[in-house]
C-alpha cells in the first residue's frame, strides 16, 4: 500500500473517531449561550448568593496575600512593617542585578528539562505499559513512587547516591574507570543532577496524564490505521500524538507551572548551590526573603515570575485552541 | 473535523485562565504569606515560646519548667509553645505583626537584634538589675553579657553559648603518626598526612542548609586576629588578616585537606564523615561525639589552635531569651524571665543541652563537668570566644544577615571550589554584604 492511502486511511481512523460528528463543538456552544440567554434574573440572583462564601473565600485567601504581596513589592519594608513607598525601585533593583539573570537562565533550563524530559520519559513508559507486559500493574505502581514518596525523603535518597565520592554512583564511576565525579560539588554537574532528579520526581505524572489520554483512544483505530498499511511510527506520529496532543498540552502548561514554582526540590538537594549554580528565581525570592531579609525584592521576583508564567501559560493554551481547530 | 474529547471541549478559556492565574499565584503567596501564628494562652497569662534545642526531652523539662512558673501578686502564669526551625522568623513576624506573638522567647542567635530594629523588643534591664539582686549577674561566665547591652539597655538575656570547638578523631591520627595541630603549619603538614591514608584533614561543609562551612570561614578571619567588622561595627571585610586567613583556606583547599566535595556537604553528610571515622579533624557543634553516636572517647575536642601571628579565638553563638513588647504585662515578663534564668540549671543537670551554660555555677554540676570535652570547651575556648561580630563586641541586627544570608554563603562555596583568590572572593563577598546591610 502507497503512503498516499496510508495517510488517507489514517485520517478515516481519526475522523471515525470524532466525538459528536460534524459541528458538534458548535451545537454544543451555541447550547450553552441558549441556557444563558434563558437564565432569569432570580435564578441569576440565586447563583449569586450561592457562590458568594466561595467568592469571599477566595478573596481572602488569594486576594488578600496577592494585593499585599503588591504593597510590599512597592515598599522596601520588612515582614513586620511595610515601610516607604518606593514604587518599582524593587522592581529596577532586581531586574539590574546578575544574579537574577543568572537564577531566571537556571530555571528557563530547569523548566524545559523538566517539562519535556518527564514527559519524554512519561510518554515512553505509558506506551511500555500499554503494552501486555508481566506484572503491569505492580509495575504502574513502582514508577508511581518517585511522585508519591515525599520530597523530603527522595532529595535525602538521592542526596546520599551522588553526595559524596564514596556515595554508591560516584562509586560506579570510579569503578567503570571513569574518575570519581563531584555530583553536587561541581557546579555544572550539580546544575544537571537538580534537572535530573526533577525528571525523575515528575516522569510518573506525566506517565499518567499520558496513560488516561491514551485509555481513551480506541484500538480500533490502530486496527484501521494497520489494515490501511501504516507502520508502527506512522501510527504512534499520526495517531498517537495527535490524539494526546491536548492531554500534552496541559500537562506541559501544568509542568511548566510546576517547575518554575519548584522550590524543595532544588533546595533540599542542593540548597541553590554550589555557588548559586542551581539557584532558581523561587530560591532567590526565598533567600531575598528570609536570608538577606529584603522582602520587597524578593517579592518583586515573585511577581516578575507569576507575571512570565501568565504570559507563557497563555501561550501554551492558545495552541491547545489551535491543536483543537486544526 | 478535529480529535478531541469531551472533557476537552468543556475546558473553557476562561475557566482555563482562572486555573492559571491560581497556579501561578504560588510564588507570590508564598512569598508574603505569613507562618503559622498561635493566638492561644489564657488571658493573663504569659506566653513563652521556645525552640527544640535539643531532643523532645528537653522541651517537656523546659514546659515542665514554665507552666511550674507560680507568679506573685497580679502577676500572670506562663504557657509553653515549641516553635519549629523551620520558617521561624516567618513564624516569629508574622505572629509580631498580628500581635499574637510571645511574650518571652528564645530563638535565632541575632533575632533579639532584629526585632529590636523594629521596634518590638522590651529592654531586659530590669531583669538583670533583679539577677544582680538574686545573685545570679555574678555567676555569669566572663564576658557572656557584654554582646548584648546596647546603648538603649539590654536587648535580650543570654542562656546558652553554642560553641564552635575544633574536634579530631584519636585513632586517625594514631594512624597517620601524626599530632593534633597547633597552629595553621602544623594543620596544612598533618592534613597532607591524613590525606595519605584516606582521612579528611579539615573536615566542613557547606550544602543544603549547612552553615558550619559559613562559620568555618569567619572562624579562621577571627583567629586571625581578624573579622568582618571593625571594633566600632563597620565592614572591615578587606583587612590583611582576612585576606591571608583566606589564603590559607584556600591553601588547604588545593593540597586536598577540605574534601574537594565539602562544598555540597549537608549536616548529615559531615556527620557520617565524623561517624565513619572519615573525618579526622574540623570545627563542629558542641556535643559530637553524642551527635553521631560515637562516645568511646575517640572523638575529642582539640586545643585551640593559633593562628600565623599567634593570635588565637574562637566562634560563639551566644544564644538568648527576650521579651516583646506585645505582652499582657511587661513586670509580668520579666519576673517569668528571672524565674526561668534561675531553673536553667535543671535543664543540664538532665542532660537535655547541647550548648554550654552561661553560668559558672551549672559548669561546675558533675552531670557537666564529667564529660571531658565539656571542660576543655569551657576552659580553653570560652575565655577566647569571639561573635560574628568581630572585632567589634556588640551584637546587632546585621548579623542575622550575615549568619544566614546569600554573600557569606556564596564566598564559602567560592572558597570551597577553589576557583579564586583571596582578594577576589573577599571583594565579592564585601560587595554582596554591602547591598544587604543596613547602614
Amino acid at each position: 500500500m502507497s503512503s498516499t492511502t496510508a495517510q488517507s486511511g489514517l485520517a478515516r481512523a481519526r475522523r471515525g473517531l470524532a466525538p459528536g460528528g460534524p459541528g458538534g463543538g458548535s451545537h454544543h456552544r451555541t447550547g450553552e449561550l441558549n441556557r444563558k440567554s434563558k437564565l432569569s434574573g432570580q435564578t441569576r440572583r440565586t447563583f449569586f448568593w450561592l457562590l458568594l462564601p466561595s467568592i469571599v473565600l477566595l478573596i481572602l485567601i488569594n486576594g488578600y496575600p496577592l494585593i499585599y504581596a503588591g504593597v510590599q513589592a512597592t515598599h522596601d519594608g520588612s515582614l513586620i512593617d511595610t515601610g516607604n513607598f518606593v514604587g518599582v525601585d524593587n522592581f529596577a533593583t532586581v531586574l539590574s542585578s546578575p544574579a537574577f539573570w543568572k537564577a531566571a537562565q537556571f530555571t528557563l533550563w530547569f523548566t524545559i528539562v523538566g517539562v519535556f524530559g518527564s514527559w519524554l520519559v512519561g510518554l515512553g513508559l505509558a506506551l511500555l505499559l500499554r503494552t501486555r507486559i508481566p506484572a503491569g500493574g505492580t509495575f504502574k505502581v513502582l514508577l508511581l513512587l518517585p511522585w508519591v514518596v515525599p520530597i523530603v525523603v527522595s532529595s535525602t535518597a538521592w542526596n546520599w547516591l551522588v553526595a559524596t565520592p564514596d556515595s554508591l554512583i560516584p562509586s560506579i564511576f570510579r569503578n567503570l574507570g571513569l574518575g570519581t565525579p563531584l555530583f553536587l560539588a561541581d557546579p555544572h554537574l550539580a546544575a544537571v543532577m537538580v534537572m535530573v532528579f526533577k525528571v525523575w520526581v515528575s516522569f510518573p505524572f506525566m506517565m499518567m496524564m499520558i496513560s488516561a489520554a491514551l485509555a481513551s483512544v480506541d484500538t480500533t483505530v490502530y486496527e484501521a490505521a494497520s489494515m490501511d498499511g501504516a507502520s508502527k511510527w506512522q501510527q504512534f506520529t499520526q495517531i498517537t500524538l495527535p490524539m494526546i496532543a491536548r492531554s500534552t498540552y496541559i500537562s506541559w502548561i501544568l509542568m511548566t507551572i510546576f517547575c518554575v514554582n519548584d522550590f524543595p526540590t532544588i533546595y533540599l538537594l542542593t540548597g541553590g548551590g554550589p555557588v548559586d549554580a542551581t539557584t532558581s528565581l523561587v530560591v532567590l525570592a526565598y533567600r531575598s526573603v528570609f536570608q538577606d531579609f529584603q522582602t520587597g525584592p524578593g517579592v518583586a521576583i515573585a511577581f516578575l515570575m507569576t507575571l512570565t508564567l501568565v504570559v507563557v501559560s497563555v501561550f501554551l493554551y492558545r495552541q491547545i485552541r489551535k491543536s483543537s481547530v486544526e | 473535523m478535529n480529535v478531541k474529547s469531551e472533557a476537552s471541549r468543556n475546558f473553557s478559556r476562561r475557566g482555563f485562565l482562572g486555573l492559571t492565574a491560581a497556579a501561578a499565584a504560588v510564588p507570590l503567596l508564598a512569598a508574603c504569606g505569613g507562618g503559622s501564628s498561635s493566638s492561644s494562652g489564657a488571658g493573663g497569662a504569659i506566653k513563652f515560646w521556645d525552640m527544640p534545642w535539643g531532643t523532645p526531652a528537653y522541651n517537656d523539662a523546659a514546659k515542665k519548667i514554665a507552666e511550674s512558673y507560680v507568679p506573685t501578686g497580679s502577676d500572670g502564669k506562663a504557657s509553653y509553645q515549641i516553635i519549629q526551625w523551620n520558617n521561624f522568623y516567618q513564624t516569629f513576624s508574622s505572629a509580631i505583626a498580628s500581635k499574637t506573638g510571645p511574650a518571652v522567647s528564645t530563638g535565632g542567635g541575632f533575632q533579639a537584634f532584629q526585632f529590636e530594629q523594629q521596634g518590638q523588643i522590651a529592654y531586659a534591664d530590669k531583669v538583670i538589675d533583679a539577677l544582680k539582686k538574686n545573685g545570679q549577674f555574678d555567676d555569669f561566665l566572663p564576658g557572656v553579657l557584654e554582646p548584648f547591652k546596647t546603648d538603649k539597655g539590654y536587648v535580650s538575656v543570654p542562656w546558652q553559648l553554642d560553641m564552635r570547638p575544633l574536634w579530631y578523631r584519636k585513632s586517625l591520627f594514631d594512624q597517620a603518626g601524626v599530632a593534633v595541630p597547633t597552629d595553621w603549619p602544623s594543620l596544612l603538614e598533618a592534613g597532607k598526612k591524613l590525606k595519605s591514608i584516606g582521612a579528611v584533614g579539615f573536615a566542613t561543609g557547606s550544602g543544603a542548609g549547612n552553615n558550619i562551612g559559613n562559620h568555618l570561614m569567619i572562624m579562621m578571619m577571627i583567629n586571625n586576629g581578624g573579622g568582618v567588622f571593625t571594633k566600632d561595627g563597620q565592614l572591615d571585610v578587606m583587612n590583611e588578616r582576612n585576606v591571608e586567613a583566606i589564603e590559607f583556606l584556600l591553601e588547604l583547599v588545593s593540597n586536598g585537606v577540605v574534601d574537594p566535595a565539602a562544598v555540597s556537604y549537608t549536616t548529615d553528610n559531615l556527620d557520617a564523615q565524623w561517624k565513619n571515622k572519615k573525618a579526622a579533624f574540623g570545627m563542629y557543634v558542641l556535643g559530637l561525639p553524642q551527635r553521631v553516636g560515637d562516645t568511646s572517647g575517640d572523638l575529642l575536642v582539640a586545643s585551640p589552635m593559633a593562628g600565623p601571628h599567634g593570635d588565637k579565638a574562637a566562634l560563639v553563638f551566644p544564644n538568648n531569651i527576650m521579651m516583646y513588647k506585645n505582652t499582657p504585662s511587661q513586670e509580668s515578663s520579666e519576673a517569668f524571665l528571672t524565674y526561668y534564668m534561675g531553673q536553667l540549671k535543671e535543664l543540664w543537670r538532665q542532660k537535655l543541652m547541647n550548648g554550654l551554660p552561661v553560668f559558672k555555677s551549672i559548669t561546675e554540676l558533675p552531670e557537666f563537668a564529667g564529660d571531658p570535652n565539656n571542660v576543655k570547651i569551657v576552659k580553653e575556648y570560652q575565655p577566647i570566644a569571639k561573635t560574628f561580630a568581630a572585632q567589634g563586641t556588640s551584637l546587632n541586627a546585621n548579623l542575622a544577615v550575615l549568619d544566614g544570608g546569600q554573600a557569606l554563603n556564596q564566598f564559602t562555596q567560592t572558597i570551597l571550589t577553589g576557583k579564586t583568590d583571596a582578594k577576589t572572593a573577599l571583594t565579592a563577598f564585601k560587595t554582596g554584604l554591602e547591598s544587604v546591610i543596613k547602614k
